[in-house]
């Protein structure tokens, strides 16, 4: 009995050590074939264009190697030139601390192929160069396989985002007016105390 | 260069016959209170305090606002690693020249027109965010909005005016402490603002320009408060004050020189920026650091920022307050131990900080850190009211200045740049601190002493020659030392107690009473 106790917790804890060990970029396989809708240097509206991915197997792998693979996450990731001087979007190993990826597009089920998705650009997308990246997690949600867009050296097929402003007519006007309300009555109540005092000179 | 003439701090003249005393608080000679009631809002002594200390609140405020939403920011905008260096730097950098404007505007128009003009025009530039949709952009409004920290210097006018010499370490500590606490409030209530705007429907970066207007909408209130609510002086406005010649008038030409002349000026200059410095620099990089290395949310990064500048509401009167303490046995000597000894713990936890790979370690550091930065800053103004008594105001603007500049300055050299890591950059910032407030053992008061010197020749220079000094023979004979004259018997309590010198012997030469009377 506490054989089959100490059995169980030793396949728990492999299971919860697998987990925790942060798998690198370097470990997985490049066994998905993704495309984009959008073509090389195409510059593309946040909050308007939409995106078009779509993802399946690539077949020349064995059969069997998507035994484990559960889910697929697609991610919007930064292309190196829009990581230079920014630490915030830095490429790392371990896949726990890399900040390539930020914006995900959609998490699916996997399914060998005829994957397809449409996703409208969000309005939080900052503007940069861009390509799209597939990774597959097992059932303990660890990364095991990826696929991408543009090739290893993340140099080809690169699209760009122009993000939008956030600006607003109506904050404008708002910003405005109390800026001249302000203005005015620092100027008004200086030019009413100075009046006052003269008047109470001469009288 | 030509002398302008300008009015100073001395109130002379006692009350006007038939005007009874008013004051809710006892007074001295010059109708300074002599006590602080913190729950009070009478006039004119606790309003002129609360609108004092409020009035710089609002600008640290608004100056650290972008720190913050930073993340959210760089977005928006595309800022790149140097971008936001360097909108940290112009942030602290506007200040410098606007610190020592500020004193001369004190002195011309009153501390009242000085926080109003300040907190009224920086409304409109905080409201500008509104518009901004670059680098540039952006650095120029933090630019812009930097200049309303020398609200710190009318702030401390504004209550030194208002209470008496034996209190005002304590007082201008706490107004002080309280004003900057404004940099930790920022970085809570700007998230929590961004939230809620987000959650009730705009876009972030739509959401993180709404919540710029609500520190704009705060300028104004407080702008408002101070023209209507507030008085420049204990007997009324500085203008009404000028008009019935109760206010006398110094040469601007010769405060500058005693001020300038002076190389203590200068090592406060240094000191203050790697105290108050180092504070301004934090407030920047703070919430970013937490954020991307600790992989905290915003909110959270927020609040453990928050709790940097937030102890300002202790450390900083706490500074002065041990100076005080210090002084009371070993006089001005133990205020420049307490000095030297705090700053340099802050700037060896500062190391630690920088150093530190777990959040509980980094969190200790920090706040271990912001309380010997912040008692130091308290510490030091426990010396400078006593480094010159004629060129007071101006001194002060120039250690408030200095403090700007050695934060713009580190926050050039260290965090502009990808050379450091911002883990890096901190490590170096704390070394750099340690070296600099070695200076401290380099001020020597001729009377007093310094760190390792005992008062020069025994006991030849007294506190009257120190500080009788600064005026010529000719305005000597005029009488116009007789403030300073008055301030350093009342200074003899730096001797500490164990140097009993009798304090009933007055040096020839000094009279009480001018001759010619």
């Amino acid at each position: 009995m506490a054989i089959q106790g100490s059995f169980v917790a030793s396949i728990l804890l492999s299971y919860l050590v697998a987990a925790c060990y942060g798998a690198t970029f370097a470990s997985l396989q490049d066994t998905l074939i993704v495309t984009g809708s959008p073509k090389a240097g195409q510059v593309l509206k946040g909050g308007e264009d939409n995106i078009t991915v779509t993802w399946s197997l690539n077949t020349t792998f064995p059969a069997g190697t998507d035994s484990d693979y559960k889910t697929v996450k697609i991610k919007l990731c930064y292309a190196p030139i829009s990581q230079q001087d920014r630490a915030w979007r830095k490429t790392e190993e371990e896949l726990k601390k890399d900040k390539t990826c930020q914006h995900k597009i959609v998490e699916k089920p996997y399914s060998p192929s005829a994957n397809t998705f449409t996703w409208t650009v969000q309005k939080d997308v900052p503007t940069a160069t861009y390509f799209i990246r597939a990774y597959v997690h097992n059932s303990i949600d660890k990364e095991v396989a990826f696929g991408q867009t543009t090739d290893s050296h993340k140099a080809t097929n690169l699209f760009e985002i122009q993000a939008i402003s956030g600006r607003h007519v109506s904050l404008d006007i708002a910003s405005i007016c109390f800026s001249a309300f302000s203005v005015v009555s620092l100027f008004g109540f200086f030019f009413l105390e100075k009046r006052k005092a003269k008047a109470a000179q001469k009288s | 260069m030509a002398d302008i003439n300008r009015s100073s701090l001395h109130v002379i003249t006692a009350p006007y016959e038939g005007e009874a005393t008013k004051f809710d608080l006892p007074v001295d000679s010059e109708h300074r209170a002599k006590t602080l009631k913190i729950f009070s809002f009478a006039q004119p002594h606790m309003r002129s305090f609360h609108l004092a200390w409020i009035s710089f609140f609002t600008c640290f405020v608004s100056t650290f606002a972008a720190a913050p939403l930073v993340p959210i920011i760089r977005d928006n905008l595309d800022l790149t690693r140097s971008d936001i260096g360097n909108a940290g730097v112009a942030s602290v950098s506007g200040s410098i020249f606007s610190r020592l404007v500020m004193g001369v505007v004190c002195d011309l128009i009153g501390p009242r027109y000085g926080c109003a003009f300040v907190n009224l025009l920086t409304a409109p530039v905080v409201f500008s965010v509104a518009f901004v949709s670059s680098a540039q952009g952006y650095i120029a409004v933090r630019f812009m909005i930097g200049f309303s920290l020398a609200t710190f210097v009318s702030c401390q006018y504004w209550t030194t005016i208002m209470f008496t010499s034996s209190i005002l370490g304590t007082v201008n500590g706490i107004a002080g402490g309280w004003g900057d606490m404004g940099g930790g409030v920022t970085q809570l209530l700007m998230p929590f603002l961004y939230h809620m705007i987000k959650v009730s429907g705009a876009t972030p970066f739509t959401a993180w320009r709404i919540a710029f207007f609500i520190p704009g909408w705060l300028h104004i209130i407080i702008g408002v408060m101070v023209l209507t609510l507030g008085q420049d002086l204990p007997d009324g406005n500085l203008s009404t004050l000028q008009k019935r010649g109760d206010v006398a008038k110094d040469k601007f030409s010769k405060v500058f020189k005693y001020a300038v002349t002076n190389y203590r000026t200068w090592i406060f200059f240094l000191l203050y920026g790697y105290s108050m410095g180092l504070q301004l620099c934090i407030n920047n990089v703070i919430a970013e650091y937490f954020y991307d290395r600790f992989d905290l949310k915003l909110h959270t990064a927020g609040i453990v920022a928050a709790t940097f500048g937030m102890t300002n509401f202790a450390a900083r009167p706490l500074g002065g307050y041990t100076s005080d303490l210090a002084a009371r046995k070993f006089g001005m000597r133990g205020r420049l131990w307490i000095l030297w000894i705090v700053q340099t713990l802050g700037a060896v936890f500062c190391i630690c900080l920088g150093r530190a790979s777990s959040l509980p370690t980094a969190v200790a550091s920090m706040i271990l850190f912001s309380i010997g930065a912040q008692a130091a800053c308290g510490a030091t103004y426990g010396v400078i009211p006593f480094v010159s008594r004629r060129s007071l105001g101006l001194i002060s603007g120039l250690t408030g200045a200095g403090g700007n500049f050695g934060g713009g300055l580190t926050t050039l050299v260290f965090f502009s740049t990808t050379r450091f890591s911002t883990a890096n950059g901190l490590t170096f910032m704390g070394v750099m601190a340690v070296a600099c407030t070695i200076p401290v053992a380099f001020i020597h008061f001729p009377q007093w002493g310094s760190m390792f010197l005992p008062p020069s020749k025994k006991g030849k220079y007294t506190e009257e020659s120190y500080y009788s000094a600064e005026w010529n023979e000719d305005e000597k004979e005029k009488g116009l030392h007789h403030g300073s004259l008055k301030f350093a018997e009342n200074s003899r309590s730096e001797r500490g107690k164990r140097q009993e010198i009798a304090a009933a012997v007055t040096p020839p030469g000094y009279n009480s009473t001018p001759l010619h009377v």
